[in-house]
């Protein structure tokens, strides 16, 4: 009996100091990004990494940056990166789930840079290819939002404002298209002219160049491009004559060509609002309204309600 | 002139309407894997696992020639399709076993489209590589073409399961009730692990009523499986951009695994299941049965970013994960741990001291009330520890209901409310009750119908499986008659979920949804459901209709429907001899023998059971004749429908020399010698409550014993202990470490021999 003791105490030391001196074999290091803040992090991320001589983790928090050691006969880098990211650790290979994020200490919440560079990169390119998919684009930012439960859980009911953006659909999406700007400004310039008020419309039609200068072509659907390439030098004429001049008759006779031009274009703005193609009789010139009512930007109070509707344009959906 | 016009017209009709064939050539090899770290022996199907993927057109006719390189017989079955019987691939039901080194032809007309799957019928062969998507598009021209969903780039998925377990070997494990597997997956539900977590009672109440401890599947995986790949990068499809959308096509190709599948792009819309279109409906989450098929599709939300669609086990021990997109890769949550000890109380509620499940009153079907949401997290919160309260997301009003109920255990009227799944939490899991078919599915109104009812019966302690506690050895074909309408009733009166599957038919599944009810094939029915679904009997033969994990049907789980006055089959020349083979699948004894070497003697058991027979030898052997030899041999079988009751009858064996003829009295008084015994007994085992074994014994020189014993109790994850006295006063506690799936280190003090050190090996 006393044998058996001594060979389970000799067995114990040995087996002990072996595996106090384990290490991991077959050595890989690689050094990757891993987003966090902290210490906290810092002790997340490298347990969750670890794994006893597998897998070691060195994470530096000022850098972001993990020294990886593996033994590449038992794992692999996207393993130990795997598992990091769902402790909640966005890296070079994984971003992680929603609610790993959310359930970070609050000194963890890193910024998800990785994360918004993805949106960068997707959302003009989504835009001119499939705007219908604008709901589901939205789901990878907003994890903000995601403080509860499963991601898996209806994402589109957690985001704000979803339904006014479902409104506006086609063209103008998650950030105001640049066709808005000048459509609005457009308007503007109108009913400064309704009001004769020179000096308005010349401010406005200054916006209406500003807005036209920002327009990237480049962003619009192919289709959109062709129309508006083949416009808008004159639209960037006529809008600038009617910005340097303070001769409203000047302006009116501007105005004309201006909505000629902008009428080519209308079909590409999509507004929530019934818009009209209105016609005055007097000057032969058309100009373009959100209300049916005539209010003639030719004449001003002279002739306000005269001309007449002679299109109504519908491009709600 | 004429004829020779007629002549061409008549070509020219047969070449519009001749048919496309379409050639597989399959070689069937053995073959070397390493999934897990270990090199294990594999079936490929021209050199890849899962078989390479099946691709037809509607109206296509079929050749698949299987070149069987194996050392053993095989058989393929082309699961959902329909085809003549003798094409069905069932072995020594529809045809004889493809020998080894031969070459079988399969050919059969493609009379439908959809997603199905192909897999080994014969053994366990599907477990270890046999099995493969099958794919059946739809022509072009197809009136159901469903712009928008049949156009989409489509991934063909086979989900499946490895284990580094030889699968005869894991049959084996299963009916001798091994725990090996629940060490495994860390499910043992030990008495340790219910004090520490506040579920003594529980446990306590569990076993009173009889059950081990209670798991959502049996076998522990070392690596789950998509495409043959745990970690997935669809290389399929190049160059997916955000808004696009992915249809895929998943088959589970799993031997007993059901799967959860979530994606961490959003919802999942499902178009098709086993091969049928149905309604688009839109998802969080679906669990696919085993040999199910679903079409869903997905969109990807973003560029540059690849979308995880994440594939877990129900038993959530590990995953598989696909990434959809080019780029850096979006994961989504895991399923959190199940919730054992939740699991355990429900099963209490559910289960009658005889062994029955309650219904309750509650008309549970189509997998819209599922008992298993005690048991997750995500729905019910998190597990609660004794005395802490629940935190529960958004269901407060439900947990403190749930909470009353629970605490008033027995006798409590269970509210069926508190299963629902989708009514407890925000997450939307698909249920039956959702599928929709497109188009009208009703039968002819004026076939005459035949009526059969199901139950679905098992016992998990000894691994048996049955329909009507009947497995297939024990029952007769079903006869039914072409141009019938057959309605099947089935309740599920086991403690598992079983996916019922009939071949070459697909049935109607009277979900609720009228003339729309789905076509399926494969039947998930849960514990306590009652399910029916009906088909026409259309095409002549023998059609095998069984439960779809692998190795309950290995256990005898089905039922075969036979035409009446059918032809004979071609392909099974002696029907007779292809009937016993069929019968012999579930009649297989599994051998089990353990030994303990310990520093007293030794003590071991070998025994081989079946359905219902039971072989068994124990034995206590010294290491001289001072401490005796001493074996008992029970052959029993168990005639209850539990299996709780077996008689038996035996031989005992005793020499020990001691010297002096000491004789020993038993508790009724009666005297027998120690030292040379050489009897005959008869008696019977009974299951008790706290599943003590109560054994009763009468030898053929008079004597009467009685003992109880009970073994396996479970301390700790690994740590057994043992129990057990008798009438001729002798008794045992002993003590077992389970260090390895063959080896265990035990302790135990015994009347006859003292206390002991050894180590157990076991197999």
């Amino acid at each position: 009996m006393k044998s058996m003791f001594n060979i389970l105490i000799v067995l114990s030391v040995v087996l002990s100091s072996t595996s106090g001196y384990a290490q991991i074999k077959n050595t890989k290091t690689e050094t990757v990004k891993i987003f966090g803040n902290c210490e906290m992090c810092q002790t997340a991320i490298e347990n969750a990494g670890n794994i006893k001589n597998t897998a070691g983790v060195n994470w530096n928090k000022d850098t972001q940056m993990a020294e990886l050691t593996y033994d590449f006969k038992k794992t692999n880098r996207d393993e130990i990166l795997k598992r990091i990211a769902l402790s909640g650790y966005d890296n070079d290979e994984y971003l992680a789930p929603d609610n790993a994020y959310a359930q970070l200490a609050e000194c963890c919440q890193y910024e998800r840079l990785k994360k918004e560079l993805v949106m960068a990169i997707a959302q003009p390119k989504s835009k001119m290819e499939m705007p219908e998919s604008k709901t589901e684009m939205e789901v990878p930012s907003s994890e903000n939002h995601m403080d509860m439960a499963m991601p898996e859980s209806k994402l589109q009911m957690d985001m704000p404002s979803n339904e006014n953006r479902t409104d506006m659909a086609i063209s103008n999406m998650v950030e105001p298209n640049p066709l808005n700007a000048v459509f609005d400004n457009y308007f503007a310039t109108k009913d400064a002219l309704v009001k004769s008020n020179p000096a308005a419309a010349s401010a406005k039609s200054t916006e209406l160049l500003t807005a036209l200068k920002a327009l990237k072509i480049e962003s619009l659907k192919a289709e959109e491009q062709t129309a508006v390439t083949k416009i808008m030098p004159s639209l960037m004429d006529t809008s600038k004559s009617i910005s340097e001049t303070k001769d409203i008759v000047k302006q009116r006779e501007k105005f004309k060509v201006l909505s000629i031009n902008m009428h080519e274009i209308i079909g590409f703005y999509n507004s929530k609002e019934t818009l009209y193609y209105q016609y005055c009789p007097m000057q032969d010139a058309n100009w373009l309204s959100k209300d049916k009512a005539i209010k003639n930007p030719y004449y001003g109070s002279q002739m306000l309600s005269c001309g007449s509707n002679v299109e109504t344009i519908d491009n709600k959906n | 002139m004429k004829k020779i016009i007629l002549g061409f017209i008549f070509i020219g009709t047969l070449s519009l309407h001749a048919q496309n064939i379409v050639r597989y050539d399959l070689f069937v090899r053995d073959t070397i894997v390493n999934f897990s770290g270990e090199e294990k022996r594999a079936i490929a199907v021209n050199g890849q696992i899962p078989m390479p993927t099946l691709t037809f057109t509607e109206g296509d006719i079929a050749e698949i020639y299987i070149h069987n390189e194996l050392e053993e017989e095989t058989s393929l079955h082309w699961h959902g399709l329909f085809l003549p019987n003798k094409e069905d691939g069932v072995p020594y039901l529809t045809q004889m076993p493809i020998p080894p080194h031969t070459v079988h032809k399969y050919t059969f007309p493609i009379i439908q489209h959809g997603t199905h799957w192909y897999h080994s019928h014969f053994g366990l062969q599907e477990q270890i590589g046999m099995y493969g998507s099958m794919i059946l598009n739809k022509r072009p021209d197809d009136k159901t073409f469903r712009k928008g969903i049949d156009d989409l780039p489509t991934i063909p998925i086979v989900l499946s399961e490895w284990t580094d377990i030889k699968p005869e070997n894991v049959h084996r494990m299963l009916h001798n009730a091994s725990d090996w597997f629940a060490i495994k997956k860390g499910t043992t539900q030990s008495y340790a692990e219910a004090i520490k977590t506040g579920h003594f009672k529980t446990k306590l109440r569990n076993e009173w009523k009889r059950m081990l401890a209670m798991d959502v599947s049996d076998v522990y995986y070392d690596k789950f499986l998509i495409n043959g790949k745990s970690e997935n990068e669809d290389t399929s499809l190049k160059g997916l951009k955000a808004g696009d959308k992915v249809r895929l096509r998943i088959s589970n190709g799993g031997a007993s695994s059901y799967f959860w599948l979530t994606y961490a792009g959003g919802m999942i819309t499902v178009v098709a299941n086993d091969g049928n279109d149905v309604e688009p409906v839109e998802v969080d989450r679906m669990l696919i049965a085993v040999s199910e098929t679903y079409d869903v599709v997905v969109t990807i939300p973003a560029d540059n970013t690849a979308f995880e669609f994440l594939v877990t086990p129900e038993d959530r021990t590990k995953s598989a994960s696909i990434y959809l997109g080019d780029g850096i890769k979006q994961l989504t949550s895991p399923l959190p741990k199940l919730k054992y000890f939740e699991g355990m109380e429900m099963m209490n509620g559910m289960m009658k001291m005889n062994g029955d499940l309650d219904e309750m009153g509650m008309n549970m079907s189509m997998q819209q009330m599922d008992m298993n949401v005690v048991m997750y997290p995500e729905i019910t919160g998190p597990a609660d520890n004794g005395k802490d309260k629940k935190r529960e997301m958004d269901t407060e009003e439900h947990s403190d209901h749930k909470m009353e109920q629970m605490d008033g255990m027995d006798g409590m009227k269970m509210d069926g409310a508190m299963y629902k799944s989708n009514e407890l939490s925000d997450i939307t899991t698909l249920n039956y009750a959702m599928l929709k078919s497109p188009t009208v599915t009703t039968l002819p109104d004026d076939a005459p119908v035949k009526e059969l009812h199901f139950t679905l019966t098992g016992n998990m302690n000894r691994y048996v499986w049955s329909l009507d506690n009947k497995v297939i050895s024990e029952s007769d074909k079903i006869l039914i008659k072409k141009g019938e309408i057959v309605r099947i009733t089935m309740f599920n009166n086991s403690m598992m979920r079983h996916p019922m599957h009939l071949h070459g038919h697909d049935f109607r599944l009277l979900n609720g949804q009228g003339q729309y009810a789905p076509l399926k094939n494969v039947v998930d029915i849960m514990p306590m459901e009652t399910d029916v679904i009906e088909f026409e009997a259309n095409v002549e033969g023998d059609w095998f209709f069984h439960c779809h994990i692998l190795y309950h049907m290995m256990s005898g789980m089905g039922r075969v429907f036979s035409y009446e006055n059918q032809e004979p089959n071609p392909l099974i020349p002696n029907p007779a001899l292809a009937l016993r083979k069929l019968k012999g699948e579930d009649r297989d004894f599994h051998w089990m023998a353990e030994n303990d070497f310990a520093t007293n003697g030794n003590d071991g058991q070998l025994m081989a059971q079946s359905t219902r027979w039971s072989f068994g030898t124990e034995w206590r052997l010294g290491y001289n004749d001072m401490h005796g030899y001493e074996t008992e041999t029970h052959i029993g079988r168990y005639i209850d429908k539990m299996q709780w009751l077996m008689p038996f009858v035996g031989f005992d064996w005793r020499y020990r020399k001691l010297g002096h003829d000491e004789v020993e009295e038993n508790l009724f008084g009666q005297k027998n010698t120690k030292d040379r015994r050489s009897v005959f007994s008869a008696g019977v085992n009974y299951t008790l409550p706290m599943l003590i074994m109560a054994q009763a014994e009468i030898y053929t020189d008079g004597n009467v014993r009685l003992q109880f014993e009970r073994n396996d109790i479970p301390i700790t994850q690994r740590l057994r202990m043992g129990l057990m006295w008798n009438t001729d006063k002798e008794y045992m506690g002993g003590l077992r470490y389970i260090a390895t799936r063959n080896l265990g280190i035990t302790t135990h003090y015994d009347s006859d021999m003292g206390i002991g050190f050894g180590a157990m090996l076991n197999y």
